[in-house]
């Protein structure tokens, strides 16, 4: 199982906090964004961020293994 | 003595930090700082408090990084940054960055980087609550 977090805006647009997405090998985080972004397209339209366990991930085609917690952010705007 | 990167809900000292800093070494020779407040206006709307959301695992470790990176660009004797989340009234502190340094040209330009690149690379957001409803912030460049 993959867990995907949402904060902020997304959580507002997508109408939770969290959502998990079922592992299968060779699941990459591009397949996750995919996945979600069809079910939530309005909530992805402002997703500029992503994470996997708690780093910033540039490259989506990063591999994901089972258990991983995974983010997909807005822009930032604290401070 | 307090951890040196904070995320909290409650108000903070900056004169607790800037003693806390200054403790760190006596090689200190200038300290630059930072307080980020709310603002009770904003793009023309009065603005009566701002709610702040993290993602707070990975918040605080950026935050340490961007420590870390800030000591090692600018050559700090050390740094401090505290940040609130939860619900802010207008004119409450946001954000309180020290940072201290042999001389001032490198305390007041690892300042400014600091707060320039928690804007960019940490996870918090803020929304804005005002008497006409809610709305999250567009980052300002």
């Amino acid at each position: 199982m993959i867990k995907v977090l949402f904060f902020g805006p997304v959580a507002e647009r997508i109408g939770s906090n969290q959502v998990t997405v079922a592992f299968r090998p060779g699941i990459r985080l591009q397949d996750v964004r995919d996945e979600l972004a069809a079910q939530y397209p309005q909530a992805f339209e402002i997703v500029c961020f992503a994470a996997a366990n708690g780093e910033h991930v540039r490259d989506l085609s990063l591999p994901l293994a089972d258990n991983s917690e995974v983010a997909f952010m807005a822009k930032f705007s604290g401070g | 003595m307090k951890p040196a990167v904070r995320i909290q809900q409650e108000d903070f000292s900056q004169d607790e930090e800037i003693r806390a800093l200054q403790a760190s070494s006596k090689r200190m020779g200038g300290i630059a700082t930072f307080l980020g407040c709310a603002r009770d206006f904003s793009e023309g709307r009065e603005v009566s408090e701002i709610s702040f959301d993290a993602y707070g695992t990975m918040a605080l470790s950026e935050l340490n990084r961007l420590r870390d990176d800030a000591i090692e660009k600018y050559a700090l004797l050390d740094a401090r940054i505290v940040h609130r989340i939860g619900t802010v009234k207008g004119g409450e502190n946001i954000v309180f960055i020290a940072a201290g340094a042999e001389h001032r040209v490198a305390a007041l330009e690892a300042c400014r980087w600091m707060i320039d690149e928690l804007k960019q690379r940490v996870p918090i957001w803020k929304k804005e609550i005002t008497p006409q409803g809610e709305s999250w912030v567009t980052p300002h460049p």
